[in-house]
């Protein structure tokens, strides 16, 4: 089907976009209580590599084993998230370097690796994945098609869940005692809200979510395990939180956005079109207006409506009574 | 203060060894095969000083700025363009023949100037805009890596081979002129063990820091602002001085390993997108500051016993040895040294109780 | 409240206190800072538990073993530093406040809410927009907006500490007849504070703590600013040794009409004069809060004046430029040892040589000359008989006591021409505060001009050669020490002299 360059662009960004989405909105429920996840690409490869062997290796016949896989992918990643919020919550350890070493401990050249080559995941393409679930005849409309009808149920989730996750945020009264954990965590304890346990929940759950990212490479994207599949994904996840100020809505237009920067190089080389340093712009780019972003996040005067909840990476420590 | 990472690594081995065994694999054999494979077998060590060197540079680099709380996780961006100025200088100084020491010095500054420029960038932005320099640092470490591949795959640069059968068809990067490669020292041992300029610098930049945190102004002016910037200002020190100080001294070093990279193992600049970008040098030099706990004598130690083990990790790599290994091993030992970090010191603060005031009824 | 004591490790901080408060009244809690009021109060909202005494609310004795069950009990506490999320919006820090069982509800319905705060800011004078971020506001209308999280939760039994001490005087009437309002629904205020002017001006009764003590219970109409005073300073407290026959030297210090900002953007040293002679100890009396710590700030350089000069021996080191002031030789002893005069994690020799590193003996050059530092550390540590483990340990580790002979051992070291002591006797025992004192005293038998702030009236009377008094950002009275008269200055220091009074 011929479709237009900024259809299929805009088509491959919803798809690439879809794991840095869910990446994203684990880690921002992460650094809304206050504790910031650098292991995001390490929770993304243990739930890849999980998923994927829960579909090879797991005896069922239908597709309703991908549901299961999610699920054990989503559990990776939480339990891979535990170690971290063990470390940083209860140990008040560096949670840069402990981010770090989750990264090292689970990534590419660690756990997940160790895991997919041990299964011998390598091996074959997935025996089930997702498919687009709208009928073909519907996603050869023009412009919408593609785009909107042509995703997998991996895709139409995602956009509930971050339906889910601001209504939660902005109308729910744990969203708003998170809110208070990640932003004064002293004067959210003074009424009564339990920090530890907060920052517990959010940075296992935001560890799920990275999980279900990582499955979405291994099952939907390019279904087969390779060791180090996620290509990065991770941290481009990270910088989309900041990306996003921290608002799930802005999250799914950046993922798409990095998403379907990701896709233009190739669909460019592709066509043929060469424009010199396009590629170093449009790659460089997520990253260059992260820190534009940052920077104005920081400045006093647009921290307060801008900014990142005013506790992040910072360990609570109750005062002395 | 030698006990707690010491009995990290014991705990470490014991918990990776029981992943081994949870999946099937005999322990005690692959530690053996790791050890071989680190500084046993023939041609080892070298092998492992390979390794062990940019872990040095960006440990180092890692340790120099962390000691003053400012956390730079740009390391890895910072090798990179270090990588890319020194080898300009390289293709620009050198010529033919043997090792030339300005052609060398000339690529060393190169390396440290365009390290500690990317890190600058991070340093202003959190001196004069108190932005975060972690996530700031971490993003220009992928600008960093599009930089280096664009100048070797998408444009005619300096740095790329324009000549040459292969150059129509495969972009590749200049090799550097043979003057300006760096030379090494074999140790006669073992069958003969060559040991890197580069190791030789690291050595020397480890002398450096150590001299400069622990015996001059600067350093103590350091200690004091990582430790209470209330108490620097207190005591008249200029903060944002220091900041760009700290990061440029750190960047410098992180460039030094790029420069290191090119003229000692690579002979080029290597922007092969699963060669140099790829080995996270930055990243992994920050697990050995930390575990040096940023003692700049501990990270040559510590980078050499990492390198060994990223070292046997390669060369075991194949079907019949757990690859991953090493990862674990690594991101366990880690953890446990951080976990065992804080748990003495939680023991001495309930054990010594300062008792600094008693709480003294505070009324307006 | 029947018999209440509080023990801590080295003070008692409430000792047999009885203190009532009835409904529909406002009862006021006077008395200075360590006379127990936080404690009292503290104990009143289960954040502490009693040692020994029963507290009885509605005539049923009660026990508190968390915050929770205070709050659960209609106890609602306004505190002086607000417990509020800045970034959020005045209804959603309302609705943070709630935890009550009942009534809670999952969704949060903003606009019931905003409804709700806005009907009670309106009833109860304390208007504010429910829409608007906390950041957004003053410092006043923050303050109502903690007021309508106690009114949210229907609190029967309010406790302000000290509410007055953010608010300009027309917010403080504002406020005043707020609590009028409440005391008229029937609800309880409970009033701490250490100005009398206002006590008089909106408390029914008026318990004054002293020392640990209940010492009276009056009406606040009978009672006068003077009588209170008494009351709250007690009589015949010692007078002190007779001051040094030491005829002052030149100025060392002098403030010309000195204004600065405080933290928050108000003004809190309003056009103040001051001089210091050498040898001489000048003490500026007064409750912490009223622009002390602003003024101390700005002599060491750490603050820049928003007006006025500040001279040290003749010159005019640059302002708001620490070291500036160090060159010109200014000590500063500052209240928060740890935090600010400190730092924590390094060695006591380093922290010792924390101003004097720079030149020699200390360094030569870049290089610091190590072992000369150690050396003069042992020297000192002798001299002033520090009690540590040794030179290279790491300061925390030391008492509060030692913690504060480093500080002045490091600042007497430097040959100050001034030194500025804020506070330096808080938190010590009775030996420490014995050291302390001498030194003070050697440093102006040296010839230094020494600034003593203090809130601690035997203290001053102890040392200092000439007493003025701190309110409010001004200096309200100066005296000799001769001619001091201890009522005078308690009256001066809550506010006695002020024009509002009654």
């Amino acid at each position: 089907m011929n479709h237009s360059l900024a259809v299929v662009v805009i088509a491959s960004g919803v798809a690439y976009g879809t794991p840095l989405l869910y990446a994203a909105l684990g880690e921002l429920l992460t650094e809304r209580s206050g504790v910031l996840n650098l292991g995001v690409e390490g929770m993304m490869l243990i739930g890849a590599v999980m998923g994927f062997w829960t579909v090879q290796r797991v005896h069922a016949g239908s597709g309703a084993i991908l549901v299961v896989a999610i699920g054990v992918a989503a559990l990776a990643g939480a339990l891979t998230a535990a170690i971290h919020a063990f470390l940083v919550i209860t140990l008040r350890a560096s949670q840069i370097v402990s981010g770090l070493a989750l990264t090292i401990f689970a990534g590419a050249a660690g756990l997940s690796s160790y895991l997919g080559n041990d299964f011998n995941l390598g091996d074959n393409p997935a025996r089930h994945q997702f498919h687009a679930v709208f009928p073909a005849r519907v996603q050869r409309w023009p412009i919408v098609g593609p785009i909107v009808f042509g995703q997998n149920v991996l895709v139409y989730v995602s956009w509930a869940c971050v339906v889910a996750v601001w209504l939660y945020l902005t109308r729910t009264r744990p969203g708003l005692n998170v809110r208070a954990v990640g932003d004064s965590p002293a004067a959210a304890d003074a009424m009564g809200i339990d920090v530890a346990a907060y920052r517990y929940a959010h940075t296992l759950v935001g560890g799920a979510f990275a999980g279900v990212a990582g499955a979405t490479f291994t099952l939907a994207i390019t279904p087969q395990w390779v060791d180090g599949i996620t290509g990065g994904a991770g941290w481009i996840a990270i910088a989309l939180v900041i990306f996003a100020f921290w608002r799930p809505e802005l999250c799914l237009v950046g993922a798409y956005f990095f998403g379907a920067l990701q896709a233009l190089s190739p669909e460019l080389q592709a066509r043929g079109i060469h424009i010199g340093p396009t590629e170093l712009w449009a790659n460089s780019l997520p990253y260059l207006m992260t820190i534009v972003v940052l920077v104005l996040v920081s400045a006093s005067s647009t921290r307060r409506w801008l900014g990142a909840p005013a506790a992040l990476g910072l360990p609570y420590v109750r005062e002395e009574r | 203060m030698v006990a707690v990472p010491a009995a990290s690594l014991v705990f470490a081995f014991f918990a990776s060894g029981l992943v081994l065994l949870a999946t099937g694999h005999n322990a005690l054999s692959s530690y053996r095969r790791l050890f071989d494979a680190a500084f046993v077998a023939n041609g080892a060590l070298g092998q492992t000083l390979v390794s062990a060197t940019p872990l040095a540079f960006t440990g180092l680099a890692a340790a120099a700025a962390f000691r003053m709380r400012l956390f730079n996780i740009g390391g890895e961006g910072q090798l990179l363009v270090g990588a890319i100025t020194a080898a300009a200088a390289g293709l620009y100084f050198g010529g033919s023949g043997g090792p030339s020491a300005f052609a060398i010095a000339a690529m060393v500054v190169a390396g440290c100037a365009g390290g500690a420029a990317w890190a600058l960038i991070p340093g202003i932005l959190r001196a004069f805009f108190r932005t975060n320099e972690i996530i700031t640092s971490l993003m220009l470490n992928y600008v960093a890596a599009y930089l280096l591949t664009y100048l070797i795959f998408n444009t005619q640069s300096y740095w790329r081979q324009t000549t040459g059968f292969n150059a129509a068809v495969f972009p590749t990067s200049k090799d550097l002129p043979s003057s300006a490669l760096w030379p090494g020292a074999t140790i006669h041992l073992r069958g003969g063990i060559l040991l890197p300029l580069g190791a030789g610098f690291a050595v020397l930049a480890a002398a450096v820091l150590w001299v400069l945190y622990s015996r001059t102004r600067f350093g103590f002016e350091a200690q004091v602002l990582g430790d209470s910037p209330r108490a620097a200002r207190y005591a008249g020190m200029r903060t944002r001085r220091k900041i760009l100080a700290v990061m440029a001294i750190s960047g410098a070093i992180a460039g030094l390993g790029g420069a290191s990279q090119d003229g000692d193992f690579r002979h080029t600049l290597d922007a092969d997108p699963n060669g140099l970008q790829r080995q996270y040098y930055g990243y992994s030099g920050i697990v050995v500051a930390a575990l040096a706990r940023y003692n700049p004598f501990a990270v040559l130690l510590v980078a050499f016993l990492v390198g060994g083990l990223q070292n046997a990790g390669n060369t075991l790599q194949g079907a019949d040895f757990p690859s991953g290994l090493v990862g674990v091993i690594q991101g366990i030992i880690l953890f446990s040294a951080l976990g065992g970090e804080l748990l003495v010191r939680y023991r001495i603060r309930i054990s010594r109780r300062p008792a600094a005031a008693p709480p003294a009824p505070e009324a307006a | 409240m029947r018999g209440i004591t509080k023990r801590f490790p080295g003070v008692v901080a409430n000792d047999g206190v009885d203190f009532a408060a009835a409904t529909g009244e406002v009862h006021a809690l006077l008395g200075e800072n360590g006379a127990g009021k936080s404690t009292l109060s503290n104990i009143l909202t289960g954040l502490y538990r009693p040692d020994e005494g029963e507290i009885l609310v509605y005539c049923r004795p009660v026990e508190f073993s968390a915050p929770r069950d205070a709050l659960d009990a209609g106890i609602c506490m306004v505190h002086q530093h607000f417990r509020l999320v800045e970034r959020f919006t005045v209804a959603e820090n309302v609705v943070l406040g709630d935890h009550r069982r009942e009534g809670r509800t999952f969704r949060l319905r903003y606009r019931t809410i905003e409804r709700r705060v806005a009907e009670l800011g309106e009833r109860y004078g304390l208007a504010v927009d429910p829409r608007a971020r906390v950041w957004q506001l003053s410092v006043g209308e923050q303050q109502r907006v903690e007021i309508l999280k106690a009114l949210y939760l229907d609190a029967r039994i309010l406790i302000l500490d000290e509410p007055t001490a953010v608010l300009t005087p027309q917010e403080a009437q504002v406020l005043f007849e707020t609590l009028r309002e409440m005391a008229a629904d029937g609800r309880t205020v409970i009033f701490i504070s250490h100005k009398l002017h206002e006590v008089k001006a909106v408390a029914d009764r008026v318990t004054v703590l002293r020392g640990g003590h209940a010492v009276a219970t009056v009406s606040a109409a009978e009672a006068t600013p003077r009588s209170l005073a008494v009351l709250m300073v007690g009589h015949g407290l010692g007078e002190g040794a007779p001051p040094k026959a030491r005829a002052p030297g030149e100025v060392v210090l002098g403030l010309e009409d000195v204004s600065a900002a405080g933290d928050r953007g108000g003004a809190a040293v309003r056009g103040v004069s001051l001089a210091v002679r050498a040898g001489e100890i000048v003490a500026l009396a007064g409750v912490a809060g009223n622009g002390q710590r602003e003024l101390a700030e700005t002599v060491a350089g750490m603050r820049a004046p928003t007006g006025g000069v500040v001279r040290v021996a003749g010159k005019t080191p640059r302002p708001g430029d620490p070291r500036a002031a160090i060159r010109a030789g200014v000590a500063y002893v500052p209240e928060d040892r740890l935090g600010t005069g400190l730092a924590p994690s390094v060695s006591i020799a380093s922290n010792l040589a924390l101003k004097s590193y720079r030149e020699a003996p200390a360094s030569s050059g870049p290089l610091l000359r190590l072992r000369r530092i150690r050396e003069r550390a042992v020297e000192l540590i002798q001299r002033y008989r520090i009690a540590a483990p040794g030179p290279a340990a790491p300061v925390r580790l030391l008492s509060g006591g030692n913690l504060q002979k480093v500080v002045l051992a490091r600042e007497f070291s430097g040959q100050p021409k001034v030194l500025v002591a804020a506070s330096p006797t808080r938190g010590l025992d009775v030996g420490a505060i014995e050291s302390v004192h001498s030194y003070l005293h050697e440093a102006a038998a040296a010839g230094v001009g020494v600034l003593l702030i203090s809130e601690d009236l035997d203290e001053i009377l102890t040392l200092a050669d000439r007493i003025a008094v701190m309110y409010e950002g001004e200096v309200v009275g100066e005296t000799a020490r001769a001619e001091a008269s201890v009522e005078e200055i308690g009256l001066l220091m809550a506010g006695g002299n002020d024009p509002r009074r009654d």
